[in-house]
């Protein structure tokens, strides 16, 4: 039984403990993010793959950067602003996350924390690589992961799950569901907590804030007529950190809080067998607060809040033509306001939009998928984005993937509203659409002794794109074996970045932002899996990356680029075998299981290593780029390990979780890497499986 | 004979060839070499103000002759002038060029500029850590060579090596420490000064 591959999509329960049942296999695996329907994982034509929520359970995983970090090509990248993923080497900016195909927002400084997402209640989790912003819009330009929750069991069902261990973290979960033809309502509470950490214990400030955060999730399902259902899901997250640091000035100490809302209703209609519509309604919201006070003397250091809503509505239409011929599209708007304390006042963005796909099979074995969206938007450039991609089988066990499209990513409030200027230092940032009119403040108040580039003449911010390529294969010789290869190239243009505008008369710099940076990314990854004498599988999976700039490629080609050797301390014109490309990827990526289950004695286990290769880090010989072997962060390996028990008619799992078992450490350069963590999980499920 | 040792003796012959055409070249250049002097500055002391410095003399200026035109360069802080316009009364102009010491073998002969108000000749050859690792310290841009023209009209090449005293290597955690971190605005550098005044820097 491949359960690496056994998403099914009826073979969705709430349950935490239940075995995979050898029947659901005969269903298809499918995956609906790829084309905003149902299809089959082996044939759609994009680099796809699915975890499902037994795969999860049985590793012992609760949180989403815990999960991704354990797949091919995927990397948690650690930053003070969040745990986010690179895929195909693009910055976590540019990966849309979503819960039932519906954004998840709150970004920091681009980051989306994927700490804060539990992976309790879904049924898989489907990602697909390369970009799809003709279905999906900004942000898909990497690719999208999508939380698909779980559909409950007839009757009533409810279950408990905790796990505790090292840092005192702990998962608590609560599921409870009832389900009839007609209604179905489930719901959960998730309470995450930690203790928090310290890689560098004399300096005062710990490297992760102790915290707790509750989700709450409410899914309702009702059957209306046979051809109209109704469905509302609500969710709700709020994390408080008690945080305690040590600055220049002393020791701070205060509570930061983080809550995340959304809801969303949504009607979908049958109107023939053909013809299917579904209004999907969708409100977010985002709020940070944070305040810090002087411990001796209660003065307040630092007080900060940062407030964003976003408001959809949008209509699909899926019309099967003929059994080979299904087109869908849509049509949405889109309302979105943030007001923080970096914000002059509340902004806002208005934008609309239109999608259509065309999904076309012929000759028995080709599939096309044909499509592209239009973006209107009330502050930058209206954007279309074509895709297509094309996959043939040239038998039921080989099929060739190719897709081709474009993704972009809207220029975010912080680039252009952004009125800040640090009050330490004395520089200030100001986003496109402040910079004339700060600057020229900054010049009535005498404050500039320089113009470098006049405001006033800023060509407009226009969104970051790029053009993705994809070429792969999945290969199944036997039912036990699968073998997927994909080859891929984005060339990515007009990164936005933030360039001096002018000099102070303090000697800082005035920064603003502009599309500057031209960078590609390249590579190949591949999976394989094997399942051998009914109870093991064995699988691992390797990327290889390529992430330059090309700016930097053009000057190291005129000779332009210097650095300075490590040992002789003289300068030497940098190559471009010493030009180690873009910070923070990794060329060599791989990742190795063995799983182990036995359904009579109900031991389930795993051991899974991950390996991330050397990856720039930072610039240390002043040329702005990585060139020095000691400006990587040495390659490390880290070993993962599960064991469960089931008892009692499988009700009760007992099991042990260990993650990083090596106990490996970067305290300077890997901030989300605490050592060791030793983790027991109990699980009980109140009714029979 | 096989190809091999053939293509040895090829080999062995074109190198020796090669080794004593270089040595002819630089017979040659001998003359040539005698007005060019390669010159290496340690910790010249900018920490308790302003350094004027003649590139002919290889010696720091003081006194009265500061206001004059026997210094060429002046270090402040984190910034190099040249002796004209907003910095002196000399006609000293200078421009920075990428390039590595030993490969910048002439001066250019157009592009020099004199100091004016905002706009100092001599830039770019240093950068501002901030807050990444090591933090709040000034290390210099590898291939930033700085071409001074003097007031006497030779030219000179001008590589910045340090701005810390004892050139410290500024990987290592005693300079990322601020409390152990070596005084700052105390110059190490190298300099080539042309005395014929031709462009030639080699």
């Amino acid at each position: 039984m491949l359960l690496l591959l056994s998403a099914k999509v009826s073979a969705q329960q709430i349950d935490t403990a239940a075995r995979d049942t050898s029947k659901s296999k005969k269903l298809k695996e499918v995956i609906v993010t790829a084309t905003r329907s149902a299809k089959d994982l082996m044939t759609v034509p994009m680099p796809v793959s699915t975890i499902n929520n037994k795969e999860i359970k049985n590793r012992g995983l609760v949180r989403l950067d815990e999960v991704l970090n354990e797949q091919t090509g995927l990397a948690v990248l650690p930053d003070a602003h969040g745990q986010g993923i690179q895929i195909q080497g693009f910055s976590p900016d540019y990966t849309m996350i979503m819960l039932d195909g519906l954004p998840i927002i709150g970004r920091t400084t681009g980051i989306l924390d994927l700490t804060r997402i539990t992976t309790n209640g879904i049924d898989r989790i489907e990602v697909v690589k390369g970009p799809v912003s003709s279905l999906y819009g900004s942000e898909a330009m990497a690719g999208v992961v999508n939380l698909i929750s779980a559909t409950p069991p007839l009757g009533f069902s409810s279950s408990f799950a905790a796990r505790y261990g090292t840092n005192k973290n702990a998962d608590l979960s609560l599921n409870a569901a009832y389900a009839t033809p007609r209604l179905s309502v489930s719901g959960f509470i998730n309470r995450n907590s930690s203790g928090g950490y310290s890689l560098v214990p004399g300096s005062g400030s710990p490297t992760v804030s102790p915290f707790h955060g509750y989700t709450v999730n409410g899914r309702i399902t009702y059957k209306l007529t046979s051809n109209t259902d109704l469905r509302l899901l609500i969710r709700n997250y709020t994390n408080t950190s008690t945080n305690n640091y040590s600055v220049d000035s002393g020791q701070v100490a205060g509570k930061g809080t983080e809550s995340n809302f959304s809801i969303s209703p949504s009607i979908t209609h049958r109107f023939s067998e053909k013809f299917t519509g579904e209004l999907r309604l969708y409100r977010s919201t985002y709020q940070t607060t944070s305040l810090l006070n002087y411990t001796a003397t209660n003065a307040v250091y630092d007080e900060t809040y940062f407030n964003q809503a976003f408001n959809r509505a949008e209509i699909q239409s899926d019309y099967q033509i003929y059994s080979k011929l299904r087109l869908t599209s849509g049509v949405g708007g889109q309302y979105e306001t943030v007001d923080a304390t970096r914000y002059d006042t509340q902004q806002s963005f208005t934008s609309g939009y239109v999608y259509a796909q065309c999904d076309w099979t012929t000759f028995k074995k080709l599939n096309v998928i044909a499509g592209g969206r239009f973006d209107a938007h009330s502050v930058y450039r209206s954007q279309f984005s074509p895709k297509l991609a094309v996959s043939y089988q040239l038998s039921d066990k080989f099929v060739l993937l190719g897709s081709t499209g474009k993704g972009y990513k809207a220029p975010d409030f912080r680039q252009l509203y952004l009125n800040f200027t640090n009050a330490v230092v004395g520089y200030s940032v100001f986003g496109y659409e402040e910079a004339a009119a700060q600057v020229a403040k900054l010049q009535q108040q005498g404050q500039i002794q320089t113009i470098l580039i006049d405001p006033n003449k800023l060509q407009p911010l226009n969104a970051e794109s790029s053009t993705g390529y994809n070429l792969g294969y999945r290969y199944r010789p036997a039912k036990s074996l699968m073998w997927t290869a994909n080859f891929f190239r984005n060339n990515i243009r007009d990164l936005i970045d933030a360039v001096p505008i002018a000099i102070k008369t303090n000697g800082q710099s005035v920064y603003s932002y502009f599309n500057i940076h031209s960078v590609y990314t390249q590579g190949a990854e591949t999976d394989l899996s094997y399942n051998f004498l009914n109870h093991w599988i064995l699988a691992g999976g390797y990327q290889y990356l390529q992430a330059y700039d090309n700016t930097v490629l053009d000057q190291i080609k005129a000779g332009q680029v210097y650095g300075t050797d490590e040992k002789t301390r003289e300068t030497v014109k940098v190559t471009k075998s010493m030009y180690g490309g873009l910070l923070n990827r990794s060329k060599n990526m791989a990742n190795a299981r063995i799983n182990y289950q036995d359904d009579k004695t109900g031991i389930i286990a795993s051991v899974r290593a991950i390996y991330r290769g050397r990856y720039g880090f930072s610039d240390v010989d002043g040329n702005g780029i990585v060139n020095r072997d000691d400006e990587y962060v040495k390659g490390y390996v880290l070993f993962n390990a599960s064991v469960s028990k089931l008892f009692y008619h499988n009700q009760i799992r007992f099991q042990l979780t260990g993650e990083n078992l090596g106990d490996y450490k970067q305290p300077l350069t890997i901030s989300n890497l605490p050592g060791r963590l030793l983790y027991a999980g109990f699980t009980y499920n109140f009714n029979k499986q | 004979m096989n190809k091999l040792q053939t293509l040895a003796l090829g080999l062995i012959s074109s190198s020796v060839l090669l080794m004593s055409a270089c040595s002819k070249n630089s017979d040659d250049a001998t003359p040539v070499a005698a007005t060019l002097k390669t010159n290496t500055v340690t910790d010249l002391d900018g920490s308790k103000g302003n350094v004027y410095y003649s590139l002919a003399n290889n010696a720091a200026v003081t006194g009265a002759d500061t206001t004059g035109t026997k210094w060429d360069i002046k270090f402040s802080g984190t910034s190099i002038f040249v002796n004209s316009g907003t910095s002196g009364t000399g006609t000293a102009q200078a421009q920075v060029v990428s390039s590595t010491f030993a490969d910048l073998t002439a001066a250019p002969a157009s592009g020099y500029k004199s100091d004016a108000t905002g706009a100092a000749a001599i830039t770019g050859w240093y950068t501002y850590t901030a807050t990444t690792a090591p933090q709040h310290a000034i290390l210099m841009v590898p291939g930033k060579i700085i071409v001074v023209k003097n007031s006497a009209g030779n030219y000179a090449k001008i590589e910045m090596k340090s701005y810390y005293k004892g050139n410290p290597d500024t990987t290592t955690p005693a300079f990322a420490d601020l409390t152990t971190r070596p005084a700052s605005r105390i110059y190490t550098f190298r300099f080539a000064y042309q005395s014929n005044g031709t462009t030639s820097l080699q």
